[in-house]
């Protein structure tokens, strides 16, 4: 008798886990190489020495500023029926927030010092204050991403006091939303000022990229949570959203994308008026340069003007395919601004000799362990989050555990899930 | 009238606060002023003659024995920088030790600062390796290690012997102006700039003494007295960075 062999069925959610687990994989090896090996292993140079990883670092953490300003939207100014939003929005801040410390410690040189600007602090280095902040509001997504984690059957069943304790930190979460409210402004802006403050790099000293950087992200940050909890609820059954919260939300993001480009005009313009060493050079990199393709089509027409027209036109915002298609641009546009605004600036070498400056270019290319590691990284993240949609239900509009702060009267309005 | 009389009060009261407020920055800048001049603190500084460079490079070899440098690192690069009167002219870029210097300001861990003596160091054992200072730097002068130095050092020991520990992989250096002949000189009874054994490797390898050292502080020092007789310049002086180091230019001689 042949003894019957059984195959693990093949599903698509085993076929999506197993191939970002490849990824993962990947990715994990070659931080390990990165680790034991050093930088070297990276196309960095002195000249440019930040590139893939800064852009997946600063990326990861504006598409997860839809937690900060989605919570203050719900505790703060008090629209509270967008909490299963906030709540979506939390949980891919944790996710973004952790992949931004993941890629900062293969970023930097020595990862076992990490915890060196906790102890040794230069209040004057705005690297320092982002570093704070960051760990600051990871603290704060901890407690506010409890409840979610409460969820968990497994610990449900397993302890059911300790998931209860954890589900009763939603109680501070109007607190938590001041919190991060306040350290994202500092934060989400301080990075765009840590390029701000650089004298030495004439295209990027200047105010703007820290307002930029602060709108920028929180448009992306709202478009991939919305995005998120669409692609949710079309594949899996465990996700359910109230489609009404992220057309509106859409709508926000379409004006909040009109702000985007009124500033970004104004600070484009401005330094096409009279010729500056540097900056001007570095405006035509992006503008005519090897960067123009990212700069006209992925950051402004792609990134922002497509988004603006399919978000504030109602037939398109109502349709899913158009409102999903506009979202993803939307964050696809802001890691575009993210890498460009990184690459723009090191590529120009200023020289420092007397007389009328020269302009010299440099180039960069990340090597294959950068991309490796940087896939690993964003792997990462997305399996993060569809475990989290199978087993923490976080693009869930209609649980009833969420609403503990909501006032009963519009807990009326929720209806009760029919079964599970 | 109570409350007119309150009024001018408090008038007259802040009044004579914004007085003595502005009496003490005052009187606060004045002491700053002098307590540097008249307490002796140091301040090192290096002053290259361009018209005597001459593009050799003893002092770049000199630097990478004496601070056991990587191959692949130059703390101190001697550039081209055009003709004057059909000569090459070149220009050593060693750190400028800025008294207003950015990598100080950006450094998140306070890996680098400055010493009382105006140097600006790293600490190695602080330093994280984010680079900042790096992009911070309008002179180029930081390196990284992208890897370990390994193996024997070219420039050793035809150039001179190692006199300090080489970095680790990870971390940023740069030039020191030599602080460990400094302060070992002091601490011998040397003086800095003129015995060579307390002066920095470079400014002692040069062929040609394009290179000086001292005291920016103190009226008297060879430095000081070069820059009273001479023009000079330093690097990106618009910068604000307010570098240590100054050039001499190499001018054209006027035909006789």
């Amino acid at each position: 008798m042949k003894p019957k062999i059984r195959l693990p069925k093949i599903t698509p959610w085993r076929i999506w886990v197993t191939v970002l687990a490849l990824f993962l994989a990947a990715g994990a090896t070659s931080g390990v190489m990165v680790f034991s090996k050093g930088l070297s292993l990276t196309h960095l140079t002195d000249l440019v020495p930040w590139g893939l990883w800064i852009t997946i670092d600063l990326s990861s953490i504006a598409v997860s500023a839809g937690a900060f300003s989605l919570c203050a939207v719900v505790y703060l100014l008090g629209l509270k029926r967008f909490q299963p939003v906030a709540r979506t929005a939390t949980f891919i801040g944790l996710l973004g927030y952790t992949m931004a410390i993941l890629t900062l410690m293969l970023d930097i040189g020595r990862p076992d010092r990490f915890w060196h600007p906790l102890v040794f602090w230069n209040e004057h280095s705005v690297l320092w204050e982002v570093t704070m902040c960051v760990t600051l509001y990871l603290g704060v997504l901890l407690l506010e991403t409890l409840p979610i984690f409460a969820n968990f059957a497994w610990l449900r069943s397993r302890w059911p006091w300790l998931a209860g304790q954890m589900a009763k930190a939603h109680r501070l979460a109007p607190y938590l939303a001041v919190a991060g409210l306040a350290l994202s402004m500092l934060h989400q802006s301080s990075l765009g000022a840590l390029y701000g403050v650089l004298k030495a790099r004439p295209l990027w000293y200047r105010p703007d990229i820290t307002v930029l950087f602060i709108i920028s992200a929180v448009a992306a940050g709202m478009s991939l949570t919305v995005f998120a909890s669409m692609v949710a609820v079309r594949i899996t059954h465990r996700a359910n959203v109230d489609d009404y919260l992220l057309e509106r939300l859409s709508l926000i993001i379409g004006w909040i994308l009109v702000v985007y480009l009124y500033f970004r005009f104004w600070d484009a313009l401005a330094m096409t008026y009279t010729y500056q060493p540097g900056r001007t050079e570095g405006l035509h990199l992006l503008t005519g340069g090897p960067l123009s393709f990212n700069f006209w089509v992925g950051e402004i027409f792609l990134g922002i003007l497509v988004p603006i027209v399919l978000l504030i036109n109602r037939r398109t915002r109502s349709q899913p395919f158009w409102r999903m298609l506009a979202l993803l641009l939307v964050v696809g546009g802001v890691v575009a601004y993210r890498w460009d605004t990184n690459v723009s600036g090191l590529l120009i070498v200023m020289s420092y000799l007397p007389g009328e400056p020269v302009i010299a270019y440099t180039m960069y290319r990340p090597s294959l362990i950068e991309f490796l590691a940087g896939a690993g990284i964003v792997s990462y993240g997305l399996l993060a989050f569809s475990l989290g949609v199978r087993y923490l239900r976080v693009v869930d509009h209609q649980g009833r555990e969420l609403h503990e702060n909501v006032p009963a009267r519009e807990m009326e309005k929720v209806p009760v899930p029919a079964s599970d | 009238m109570a409350r007119n009389i309150n009024r001018r009060d408090f008038l007259k009261a802040a009044a004579a606060g914004v007085v003595v407020l502005a009496g003490t920055q005052i009187v606060r800048q004045q002491a700053g002023a002098s307590e540097s001049s008249a307490s002796g603190k140091r301040r090192w500084g290096m002053v290259i003659d361009q018209s005597k460079c001459t593009g050799c490079g003893y002092c770049v070899m000199a630097c990478r024995a004496h601070n056991d440098i990587s191959p692949d690192i130059t703390w101190n690069p001697v550039l081209e920088a055009g003709e004057v009167g059909g000569n090459k002219v070149y220009l050593p870029r060693p750190c400028m030790q800025c008294a207003k210097a950015p990598c100080v300001d950006v450094c998140p861990v306070n890996a680098s600062v400055y010493r009382s003596d105006g140097i600006v160091i790293v600490k190695y054992d602080q330093c994280i390796g984010c680079r900042y200072c790096e992009v911070a730097c309008p002179y180029g002068a930081r390196s990284f290690n992208w890897k370990q130095f390994t193996g024997p050092n070219p420039a050793i020991p035809e150039w001179g012997e190692a006199e300090v520990v080489r970095r680790p992989r990870g971390v940023v250096e740069k030039c020191t102006f030599c602080y460990q002949r400094i302060d070992r000189g002091l601490a011998l009874g040397l003086t800095p700039g003129v015995d060579e054994d307390a002066t920095p490797a470079c400014v002692v390898a040069c062929p040609v003494g394009a290179r000086t050292f001292g005291d920016l502080n103190d009226p008297n020092s060879n430095v000081s007295q070069l820059l009273r007789d001479h023009a000079s310049y330093r690097l990106l002086e618009e910068m604000g960075t307010s570098p240590s180091v100054y050039y001499l230019p190499a001018i054209q001689e006027p035909p006789s």
